[in-house]
């Protein structure tokens, strides 16, 4: 990410930040099978992929080592109680994820 | 993740430092509850926030809870107290630290710091109590109800949890029925070792004790002011046994001024019983 093209990069960015969360999700689930494809935006982390709290913990751990600090999974869950952050959608944590990639200028994020 | 293999049990820790790489001002420990409970109920409520507050956060997950191991047998309250001492030595935390429990946490911090009391500056309990002989006979009554519904008719049980408590409920529901079905924690946790009015006594630290003002254990908020030496108990009002996820500001707020109020005991301010058992302050 050393150029940043606005108008057209938007897109691109955000199928690329959702290829990257849909790979962690496949490794939180493990043996649960995430069917190719299956994950989209509008995919619910409690009632779609079935994750339990516990598996956001691992979810935010995996976060923090891909996108380091820019990244900061308790930031954006923090006006949030436990309930709430079980029926988040994916594209509201990608949103989020690409919002600090850009507030970051994407420098030391890769 | 992080793994910590204790020699005994391999345990899944989560540690947050203070933002910026200040130094910490002091060290929390945070224990989390039975069956359905793991540290994610820290993590997503109390734990963020202090540690943005200058404290080193300490999270594990109790041994057959969240991600770490569930071994067949050993969930008594030694057990969980000997998980608690390795985490600590697993993680190199140093002095003193406080602990805070919600439920069973709580009553594993009570039997840690009686255990321990060198490693303990306070404790922040949260609808909580100590292992006595009245808790014990509770905790079997519950863990076997548990144990026979989650074995009886597992869907129907599941079903009536999705139905009344949502889908996410239910699913901690079913982890929490291949732990009593799949272990001895039923029998092990009543087993204690328990104890009585004398025993608490002698717990020198400063307890902030935390209650639902609508909760079964609310009750024991004058209990516990009565019988331990340094005891401050407070009901939150309108809630029942749910206080850390339902109130996370109070009870963060309220673990912020404990830790701000409360450093490690100095020299001076070492109570009589570590001196000697013959000097008692009662």
């Amino acid at each position: 990410m050393t150029t940043s093209r606005p108008g057209t990069s938007g897109e691109a960015d955000e199928a690329e930040i959702l290829a990257e969360l849909t790979a962690m999700i496949r490794q939180v689930l493990e043996g649960y099978e995430v069917e190719e494809g299956e994950v989209t935006m509008r995919t619910r982390f409690g009632a779609d992929l079935e994750l339990e709290s516990i598996d956001l913990v691992t979810l935010a751990g995996l976060l923090q080592e891909r996108y380091g600090g820019a990244v900061n999974f308790a930031e954006f869950v923090a006006d949030l109680d436990l309930e709430e952050i079980i029926e988040l959608d994916v594209g509201r944590l990608v949103g989020h994820i690409r919002r600090c990639l850009k507030a970051s200028d994407g420098v030391g994020t890769r | 993740m992080t793994v910590l293999d204790t020699g005994r049990v391999r345990l899944h820790v989560q540690r947050l430092a203070p933002p910026d790489g200040r130094p910490a001002r002091a060290t929390v420990v945070l224990v989390h509850g039975l069956l359905t409970d793991s540290l994610a109920s820290y993590y997503f409520t109390i734990a963020p926030a202090l540690a943005a507050a200058g404290l080193d956060v300490v999270m594990y997950d109790q041994r057959g809870h969240g991600r770490s191991e569930r071994p067949a047998r050993g969930y008594g309250l030694d057990d969980a107290a000997g998980d608690l001492d390795a985490v600590l030595d697993g993680l190199g935390v140093p002095g003193p630290v406080h602990l805070v429990g919600n439920s069973y946490g709580g009553t594993v911090a009570f039997a840690y710091a009686l255990r321990r009391p060198e490693r303990v500056a306070s404790l922040v309990v949260v609808e909580s109590e100590p292992a006595t002989p009245a808790w014990a006979v509770k905790l079997a009554g519950l863990l076997e109800r548990v144990r026979h519904e989650m074995t009886a008719d597992e869907g129907a049980a599941l079903a009536w949890i999705a139905a009344h408590h949502g889908g996410h409920t239910a699913r901690l529901a079913k982890a929490a029925g291949r732990l009593v079905r799949d272990t001895s924690i039923a029998t092990d946790i009543p087993a204690g070792p328990v104890l009585d009015d004398a025993a608490i006594r002698t717990l020198r630290r400063p307890v902030l004790a935390l209650y639902g003002a609508d909760s079964d254990l609310a009750e024991q908020a004058p209990r516990m002011r009565a019988l331990l030496p340094h005891c401050t108990a407070e009901l939150v009002p309108g809630l029942r046994h749910s206080v850390l996820v339902e109130a996370p500001a109070r009870v963060r707020d309220a673990v912020l001024d404990w830790v701000g109020r409360h450093g490690p005991p100095e020299a001076a301010e070492r109570l009589p019983a570590e001196v000697g058992p013959g000097v008692r302050a009662r």
